[in-house]
C-alpha cells in the first residue's frame, strides 16, 4: 500500500514538473507545494498560474510555488492518503469542512501558536470567516475566500400575490403561505424552496430566530440544539412544510433552479453562484434578492468557502510567506474578478467587489455564522437531517426530536 | 518418467505464477487488508495511528438503527428483483425459442436494456417517477384516474419499488441470453419423449425443461443475488438514500460511512458482513438445488 502510494506521488511529481513546467533554480531555492481545487480550466487557475504565483516569486527570491489542481473530493481523499505517506504539500486550499477533520488528524500547524505576527496577519481579514479556522481555542488556517446564502425571490410572483420581501421571520411565515397554492394553470406552487435538511439548510433558521446548534465551546448541545428558539425555528420551518408552503427535500421534487425558473418556487436561500446558473439557464426571470428575514437572533446566514492552511511537514517560513500573499490585498483583489469573493477586509473595499455580482452578499457575509468546526460534524449534520426529516414528516414533534438529538451531539462532542 | 512429471510441474508454476502473483496482490492482499481494516479504529482522529480494535466495528454496525434499515432494505430488493428478472428473462427465452422469424431482432430488443448505462436509465427513471412525472402526468392529465400527483419516490417503500422495477427491467435481457443459451442445450428427444408420454406443455416445462437447465438457474441465482446486494448507482441517482437514508441499500450506506463521515473501519466491518451474508446465501442456494437433484 505504502509503496504503491509512493509511486503515484512519484509519478505524480513528474507530471507536476511538466504542467507547471518549472524547473528548479540552484542553489538555496525553496519549493513549496500548493494543492488546491481551482479546476484546471477556470479563470480563477489562470489568475493563479499566470499572475498570482509569478508575482509572488518574484517579491520573495529563493521561492518557487509548484501548484496542483485537484477535483474538489479527490483533494480531500488524497490528503488522507498523503498524511499516511508522509507526502503531505507544504500548503492546501482546503474547504472550510474539511479543517475539522485534518486537524484532528494532527496534520496541520496551529498559526497562532507558531506565527509571531498571527495576530497581525488575521486583523486583515473577516473576523465572521476567520472563525471557520478556530478549531479549540486554535486557528489552524487563514481564510482565503468565502460566500454565504441571501433570499432569491421571483418578483412577478410576490407582485401577483401582492406582498412585499419579508423583512422579519413573522413576515416570512404569513408571506411564504400566501406565495404557495396554484396557480393560474393550476399547477401547485411553494412560496420556499429548501432542497436538503441538513445543516447548510437549517442553520440560518435557527441562528436568525435567536437559536444555536452547541455552547461557545462546541463540547455541548443539550439545551441549545434542543433549547427553545431552536425548537421554535424547527417547529415553525415543519409548520410550514407541512402547510404545503416549503418544499424542495424531497426525491421526486423539481430540482431548485428549474422550480424558481419556472415560477414554481417564489423565495429560495441560496449562493453567489445561483445568479450564473440562472442566467444561464433561465434568462428571462426577473429576481430579486435580500437578506434573509431577521428573527430574535437577528439576520443570519451561513458561510460557506475555503481557507488555506499549512500542514505540519511543511517548510513552515516559506508556506507562510505563500498564506500572508494569497490572502493579501493584491492576490484577494485579483481572484475577485474570477468570482471569488475575498474575505481581506482591503480587497473588500475595491472597486471591483462593489461592482462585482456577489455585492449583495457581502452584507450577509459580516454577520453569518459558521457551522461547528468540530471533526464530527458530518455525522452531526447527518443526524441533523434524519431529526429534521422526522419532523416535517410528522412522525416526532420538533421538541422530542431536538432532544434525543442533543443527547446523541453530546455524545459525539465528547 | 518422475524426471517429465517433475518438469511439467515446474513449467505450471511457471506459468500458473504471473496469473496468482497478479491474483495474490489485487485480490487476496486487499481482502486481508480490508479485513484488518475492520479490526482497527480507522476515522479522521485515529487515520494516522489506526490502532487496533477488537470487534467494536463490528459491534457498532450491529447497534447501528440504520444498519439494519438498509440491511432490510437490500433484503427485499434481492428477494423481488432476482426472482422477477429470472422469471421474465426465462419466459421471454422460451417464446424467442420458439421462433424462427425475427429472432435476432427480439433478442437485440431484449437485451437493449442490459447495455444501457445504468446512470442515464437512472434518471431517466427518476424522470418517469417525479411527483411531476411523466406517469403521474399520464394517470392525471391523460387518463384521469388519479386527481393529484402521487409521491412515487418520497417514501421509503416507494423509491425501492422504483429503483426495484429499474433493476427487473434492466436484468430481463442478461437472463434471456443466458436462458436461451441453455434452452438450446437440453436434448431434443427428451421432449420427443415426454410428446410420446403424453405431456402437455406444462409439464414439458417442469420434467424436461427446468431440470434441463438447473445448472443455468443454480448460476444465474447466485450471480444475481450477489448483484441484488450490491445495488449501488440505481440508488444512489434515484433516491440518494432519502428520506433520512430510509432508501439506502448496504453498499450506497457503506459508501456514505466511508467517504462522507471518514469512518473507513466501520465500512470494512459492513463489507465483510455483507461477503459473509453472500457466502451463506450462496451455501444455502448450492444445497437446496442439490437436495432437489436428489
Amino acid at each position: 500500500m505504502r509503496t504503491r502510494t509512493k509511486l503515484l506521488a512519484a509519478m505524480l511529481a513528474c507530471l507536476m514538473f511538466l504542467t507547471v513546467g518549472s524547473a528548479f533554480a540552484e542553489g538555496e531555492t525553496v519549493t513549496i507545494n500548493f494543492w488546491h481545487h481551482y479546476s484546471a480550466q477556470s479563470a480563477e487557475n489562470e489568475t493563479l498560474m499566470n499572475v498570482l504565483i509569478p508575482a509572488f516569486e518574484a517579491e520573495n527570491p529563493g521561492i518557487k510555488v509548484n501548484a496542483v489542481s485537484h477535483e474538489w473530493a479527490e483533494l480531500h481523499d488524497k490528503v488522507l492518503v498523503s498524511a499516511k505517506s508522509n507526502a503531505l504539500p507544504d500548503v492546501a486550499r482546503c474547504d472550510i469542512a474539511w479543517l475539522p477533520e485534518f486537524q484532528k488528524m494532527g496534520i496541520l500547524v496551529a498559526l497562532d501558536e507558531e506565527m509571531p505576527d498571527f495576530a497581525e496577519v488575521s486583523g486583515k481579514l473577516l473576523d465572521s470567516a476567520m472563525s471557520t479556522t478556530v478549531i479549540g481555542g486554535h486557528n489552524y488556517a487563514l481564510a482565503l475566500n468565502t460566500n454565504s446564502k441571501i433570499v432569491f425571490y421571483n418578483k412577478a410572483m410576490l407582485e401577483e400575490a401582492g406582498v412585499q420581501v419579508p423583512t422579519t421571520m413573522d413576515e416570512w411565515v404569513e408571506t411564504v403561505k400566501k406565495l404557495s397554492g396554484e396557480n393560474a394553470n393550476g399547477q401547485q406552487v411553494w412560496g420556499w424552496n429548501e432542497p436538503a435538511l441538513a445543516g447548510w439548510n437549517i442553520c440560518p433558521f435557527i441562528w436568525s430566530f435567536g437559536g444555536s446548534l452547541t455552547n461557545e465551546d462546541q463540547t455541548v448541545a443539550t439545551g441549545y440544539i434542543n433549547g427553545p428558539a431552536t425548537v421554535k425555528a424547527v417547529e415553525t420551518f415543519a409548520e410550514l412544510v407541512k402547510a404545503g408552503g416549503i418544499t424542495g427535500f424531497n426525491s421526486g421534487d423539481i430540482p431548485m433552479t428549474d422550480g424558481f425558473g419556472t415560477g414554481r418556487y417564489a423565495m429560495m436561500l441560496e449562493g453567489p453562484w445561483k445568479s450564473a446558473e440562472l442566467a444561464g439557464a433561465y434568462p428571462d426571470v426577473a429576481y430579486g434578492t435580500a437578506p434573509i428575514p431577521a428573527g430574535e437572533g437577528g439576520s443570519i446566514s451561513v458561510l460557506g468557502g475555503e481557507d488555506i492552511a499549512m500542514f505540519n511537514t511543511a517548510n513552515k517560513e516559506a508556506a507562510w510567506k505563500f498564506m500572508q500573499f494569497m490572502t493579501g490585498e493584491f492576490a484577494e483583489t485579483e481572484m475577485a474578478k474570477c468570482g471569488q469573493i475575498p474575505v481581506n477586509k482591503a480587497a473588500l473595499e475595491s472597486e471591483t467587489v462593489k461592482a462585482a455580482d456577489y455585492a449583495p452578499f457581502i452584507e450577509a457575509i459580516q454577520t453569518a455564522k459558521a457551522r461547528p468546526t468540530v471533526a464530527a460534524w458530518s455525522e452531526m449534520d447527518n443526524d441533523l437531517t434524519v431529526a429534521m426529516t422526522a419532523v416535517v414528516s410528522g412522525e416526532k414533534t420538533a421538541q422530542e426530536a431536538m432532544d434525543e438529538l442533543a443527547a446523541k451531539w453530546d455524545e459525539l462532542l465528547k | 518418467m518422475v524426471t517429465k512429471s517433475r518438469l511439467n510441474r515446474a513449467q505450471l508454476i511457471a506459468l500458473l505464477l504471473p496469473g496468482l502473483l497478479v491474483f495474490a496482490a489485487f485480490t487476496v492482499y486487499p481482502i486481508i487488508r480490508l479485513f484488518w481494516m475492520s479490526l482497527c479504529d480507522m476515522s479522521f482522529s485515529s487515520m494516522l495511528t489506526q490502532p487496533f480494535n477488537g470487534i467494536a466495528n463490528y459491534k457498532e454496525v450491529f447497534q447501528d438503527q440504520t444498519f439494519w434499515t438498509v440491511f432490510v432494505n437490500s433484503i427485499v430488493y434481492t428477494l423481488i428483483t432476482v426472482p422477477g428478472q429470472m422469471a421474465i428473462g426465462l419466459f421471454t427465452a422460451i417464446l424467442l425459442n420458439g421462433i424462427k422469424r425475427f429472432s435476432v431482432t427480439f433478442r437485440v430488443i431484449n437485451y437493449l436494456p442490459v447495455v444501457t448505462s445504468w446512470v442515464i436509465a437512472s434518471l431517466v427513471f427518476r424522470y418517469i417517477f417525479n411527483t411531476e412525472g411523466l406517469l403521474n402526468y399520464f394517470l392525471w392529465k391523460i387518463l384521469g384516474v388519479t386527481s393529484s400527483n402521487i409521491r412515487w419516490l418520497d417514501t421509503r417503500w416507494g423509491g425501492i419499488s422504483v429503483a426495484m422495477i429499474l433493476g427487473i427491467w434492466k436484468g430481463i435481457g442478461w437472463n434471456m441470453v443466458i436462458f436461451l443459451a441453455a434452452l438450446q442445450q437440453v436434448p431434443q428427444d427428451l421432449y420427443e419423449a415426454s410428446d410420446i408420454d403424453g405431456c402437455g406443455a406444462w409439464g414439458k416445462f417442469i420434467h424436461v425443461t427446468l431440470p434441463g437447465i438447473k445448472g443455468t438457474i443454480l448460476f444465474a441465482l447466485i450471480e444475481l443475488t450477489i448483484g441484488g446486494f450490491n445495488v449501488f448507482t440505481s440508488i444512489k441517482m434515484i433516491t440518494g438514500g432519502k428520506p433520512a437514508h430510509q432508501t439506502d441499500t448496504l453498499l450506497t450506506w457503506m459508501y456514505y460511512k466511508a467517504f462522507s463521515t471518514g469512518k473507513f473501519g466501520y465500512a470494512a466491518a459492513l463489507s465483510f458482513v455483507m461477503a459473509l451474508c453472500l457466502g451463506l446465501l450462496a451455501i444455502v442456494q448450492f444445497r437446496m438445488m442439490r437436495n432437489r437433484d436428489n
